[in-house]
């Protein structure tokens, strides 16, 4: 090692001992920060480049990025697991941010709070912000922005003289519309996501919002209203048999429901942001024909909102070096690096102010769009007990979709479930 | 039958079974096609084979990594299972042992313990011991798993082998351990040999345990990886395949050149009382 | 005595004494996440009594475990009677056998999540326009797994058959021929009998592992769509580990556990009724 590589990480482990952390690194020893995260969308993934940006700017620590598995629920299970009562094998995480609470209150995040600076969070998008807090603390950086967004083929809406609709019922009605006169047996009218799997639940949630029905209130009722909750079940079941969707919703996620959109194969979708970039990259076969709207309402109910979601990154409360960690936060939810990530994966900044940024908005004329639509999303229930409420309705739903229980005795079931689990917490 | 109807019968039957194993050679099949012919059938034939599905497998995934883990924790709980197991084994088979029906029956009947039943409890204590993604909390778990097949297969076998040659040795002035040694072992070896396979093969493809009790690459066990292989965009068909080929390496190995060994275990396991 | 220490040992920490933990967790509400540790008594059963999704566990894991042990059977006869005919060849076509047998479960499930691939699977694809979304309709997803871990364990009923059928004396098959029965004949009056009593052994040995079937399931559909896949061990899994409500989830499974010993003690008692009538 040069004279000078060693001089440098004695500086730091000289640095990470006044930082006061426990069990600092040996002499000379180079300090290793694990990251966890799962491999972000796209083809030219900007991650490696800007955990090496780090590296050169802090000389002597080495980040090491660890994969988890892809999807949410798999996620979940491997940081429980991992978290639980002991020192995982890694310092800065990403998580979901609708685990926020149940993490910080398990005491496996590091509180945050103190290294902020003041107004340092005022750039974020505030409902991203109050999904990374949890009882006045502030347990993680907000690291991408996601919200429900439904999607429209513009040639084919152009083709009969129709405006984006802003109903269930107005889009049930266009569907029917363009693909009796289309004949096309390939054209399908709506997708959106029906599989057993978290996803189900935000679609749902969706449903139910635009129907007046919450799924469970701040006081912790769980469904308060459960005849529109049935009722907004039946409404999504009545797109599968009425046709509007097809049969394979039940079994359809993200990708899979993305893929057949941009087939060409129907005429409205429900997804995510990323989805966008993919319609309108080269050889796609909707190019030039995809516009995204808000998820939309019920006739004589509330205007539609979409669900909002994404991932922050925390820093565990057992990282033997708290403040580096805090860095590589800092620096991946940074203006830049965000910049890099939404340039490079399609994933939508968490900071507002990437949503006018001239570079963007030539890639992306919708950002601006965007901006508006995230800003009137609605988080799905911030609680600690999110991902077993979740996992307790999650059949439910799926089995009043397929049909194999009428809606009312889903609802019903769901909610003694929940409450004899939730009751159990008390 | 004449002898040209019974080479046809023969035919059949082989041909019957390799068809019966095509899911093995569809995935090996689809392990080398390029990933642009994945989706596309038919053809079913690839235009051309190509090695980049284990390319990327080896390199960028955790795969080798998870295959070192496997090779070790499965080599080591067969190593504990036995080394424990044959003591246990030898005084169940020769020794007078007090209350010998019930230690049977325990042992019959935690073979057939479901593993879900200890699942929790073993959390817990790999918890407290903070065993938690080591090799050695899966291999405690797999070896103890395995242990009462263990003993139960060598009791058998130890029970084959003419017991005038232990007498023999011990009129020779042996200690119980030299004829251990020097007369049981090689007699046994053949039986040693199906019941280290038996045990190789229930750790490497245990599933439930490892799922549970690794989380990272430092102890996930190849069923694990494989399970949770993970797809950016989409599934990578190829790429799981040729994972999946690498899972199960080993297996077929055996299969192929100690088959004799196996099936000896395996009807052993069934038949022995 | 000396010798089975080890033995007793490594069985009684690691099996027994488990064994009894898991029973006083069943009794307890117990959270770690949340700090929940407490005495529940008897609630975490008798809500499993009223739990819809228990009753519904319970019946797929019935409902697999009697359809793919029986054509395990069926099956497993007919691949032992086969390759006993055969005068050649016969270490290849056990081969094929053992192969789908020693493979990893998770790997049996990768390959027919492939097979059942709703577009480019080769099942799909051979049925052409009656092509069906095997994984996804929840009318023919427990079929699609069910066949999926009997092309994986029929094999093992098989073999075992195979190396009864060895050891038939061939005299016994002489004297039929001189007595004129028929291949039919001494098909059912020789040949099935003696297979008998280690088929009642195949039986045991599958049942139990069928009625605590956990990785074809978990890897294949995740218990999927609409819980039409999930078995009682499944369910179990997913309380104890999605959200690790360890007291709720460790009463599942002590009902496993419960079921495949009645199931165990059950068969033992037909097999010793058969060996004292044989």
């Amino acid at each position: 090692m040069s004279a000078w590589g060693y001089g440098a990480t004695r500086l730091i482990g000289v640095l990470v001992l006044l930082a006061g952390c426990a069990g600092s690194p040996g002499e000379g020893e180079p300090v290793t920060l694990v990251f966890k995260y799962a491999r972000i969308l796209g083809n030219a993934d900007p991650l490696p480049t800007l955990l090496r940006e780090f590296e050169a700017q802090h000389p002597g620590v080495r980040v090491k990025g660890e994969a988890m598995p892809w999807t949410s629920d798999d996620q979940h299970q491997f940081y429980v697991i991992n978290l639980e009562g002991r020192s995982p094998g890694f310092d800065v995480l990403m998580l979901d941010c609708i685990w926020t609470p149940e993490f910080a209150r398990a005491g496996w995040l590091l509180d945050l709070t103190p290294y902020l600076q003041p107004g340092e969070l005022a750039p974020f998008f505030p409902s991203t912000v109050a999904s990374a807090t949890y009882d006045h603390r502030v347990w993680a950086l907000p690291w991408n922005m996601n919200v429900g967004l439904l999607f429209y083929r513009t040639d084919l809406l152009a083709k009969y003289g129709l405006q984006p609709p802003d109903t269930y019922e107005a889009l049930v009605e266009q569907a029917r519309l363009i693909r009796g006169r289309e004949r096309d047996p390939a054209l399908d009218g709506y997708l959106w996501q029906g599989k057993q799997y978290e996803g189900l639940v935000v679609n749902v949630l969706e449903a139910l919002w635009a129907n007046g029905a919450p799924l469970i209130t701040d006081d912790g009722a769980v469904f308060p209203e459960p005849a529109r909750a049935a009722d907004a079940l039946r409404f999504l079941r009545g797109l599968i048999t009425s046709g509007v969707s097809p049969t394979w919703t039940t079994a359809a996620d993200e990708e899979l429901s993305r893929r057949a959109f941009g087939d060409g194969h129907a005429i409205f979708l429900r997804n995510w942001p990323y989805a966008r970039d993919l319609f309108e990259s080269e050889g796609s076969a909707v190019r030039d024909k995809v516009a995204f709207t808000a998820i939309p309402g019920r006739a004589r109910g509330e205007p539609g909102a979409g669900s909002t979601g994404g991932a922050h990154l925390g820093v565990s409360r057992r990282s033997r070096h708290p403040e580096l960690a805090v860095a590589l936060a800092r620096h991946l939810t940074s203006e830049r690096a965000q910049r890099a990530i939404a340039l490079g994966a399609a994933l939508s900044p968490s900071r507002q102010a990437l949503y006018h940024d001239p570079e963007l908005v030539r890639r992306n004329p919708a950002m601006p769009r965007l901006h508006a639509l995230a800003l009137a999303g609605r988080p799905r229930p911030i609680t600690p007990y999110y991902l077993l409420v979740s996992a307790t309705v999650q059949p439910e739903f799926s089995a009043a979709l397929v049909g194999v229980k009428p809606p009312e005795r889903a609802i019903d079931d769901a909610r003694a479930r929940l409450g004899h689990f939730l009751g159990a917490l008390r | 039958m004449r002898p040209a109807t019974r080479t046809l019968a023969d035919v059949v039957v082989i041909a019957a079974l390799a068809a019966y194993a095509i899911p093995f050679f569809w995935q090996l099949l689809t392990s080398f096609k390029p990933e642009a012919e994945l989706l596309r059938i038919p053809p079913l034939l690839p235009s051309r084979l190509t090695l980049s599905h284990y390319r990327v497998v080896l390199e960028q995934s955790l795969m080798p990594r998870a295959l070192l883990n496997s090779l070790g924790i499965a080599t080591l709980t067969t190593t504990v299972a036995l080394v424990v197991g044959l003591p246990g084994a030898y005084a169940v088979a020769r020794r007078p042992v007090p209350g010998k029906r019930w230690l049977l029956l325990a042992i019959v009947a935690s073979t057939a313990f479901p593993q879900i039943a200890t699942v929790s409890p073993l959390y817990l204590l790999m918890r407290g011991l903070d065993l938690r993604d080591t090799w050695t909390g899966l291999v405690l778990v797999h070896a103890s798993f395995a242990l009462p097949l263990t003993v139960w297969l060598l009791a058998g076998f130890i029970r084959e082998i003419p017991i005038e040659a232990e007498e023999a040795a011990s009129v020779d002035g042996a200690g119980l351990v030299k004829t251990f040694r020097w007369v049981v072992v090689p007699l046994l070896a053949p039986g040693l040999a199906s019941t280290a396979l038996l045990t190789f093969l229930f750790s490497w493809n245990e599933f439930l345990f490892a799922y549970t009790f690794t989380v990272s690459e430092a102890s996930r066990t190849i069923p694990v990886a494989l399970a949770l292989f993970p797809g950016v965009f989409e599934v990578p068909w190829g790429d799981i395949a040729a994972a999946s080929m690498l899972a199960s390496l080993p297996p077929v190995l055996i299969v192929v050149a100690l088959q004799r060994f196996l099936v000896r275990g395996l009807v052993a396991g069934a038949v022995k009382e | 005595m000396l010798l089975l220490a080890p033995t007793a040992l490594a069985l009684g920490a690691l099996t027994v004494y488990p064994g009894a933990w898991v029973l006083w967790l069943s009794l307890q509400h117990r959270i770690p996440i949340f700090g929940v540790a407490r005495f529940a008594g008897l609630d975490n059963f008798t809500f499993l009594s009223v739990d819809a999704r228990f009753w519904s566990a319970a019946h797929t894991t019935a409902v697999f475990t009697v359809a793919s042990v029986a054509l395990e059977v069926v099956l497993g006869v007919g691949a032992a009677l086969a390759i006993h005919t055969q005068r050649r060849g016969r270490a290849v076509a056990l081969s094929f056998l053992l192969l789908a047998w020693a493979m990893p479960a998770v790997v049996a499930a990768k390959l027919f999540e492939w097979l059942y691939h709703p577009v480019a699977g080769l099942i799909n694809v051979a049925l052409g326009r009656h092509a069906l979304n095997w994984l996804g309709d929840p009318a023919i997803a427990l079929a699609a797994v069910t066949l999926a871990d009997v092309w994986r364990t029929m094999p093992f009923v098989a073999i075992l058959c195979y190396a009864r059928l060895l050891a038939i004396p061939p005299d016994l098959y002489e004297a039929a021929q001189v007595d004129g029965a028929g291949r039919l004949a001494t098909l059912t009056r020789i040949t099935l009998p003696l297979l008998g009593r280690i088929l009642l052994l195949a039986v045991l040995f599958r049942t139990l592992d069928a009625l605590r079937a956990f990785d074809i399931m978990f890897v294949l559909t995740g218990g999927g769509p609409a819980n039409t896949t999930e078995t009682l061990t499944v369910y179990a899994y997913r309380a104890l580990f999605q959200t690790l409500q360890l007291g709720f989830g460790s009463a599942l499974s002590v009902v496993v556990f419960a079921l495949v010993m009645v199931v165990a003690w059950a068969y033992l008692r037909l097999l010793r009724a058969g060996s004292v009538a044989a």
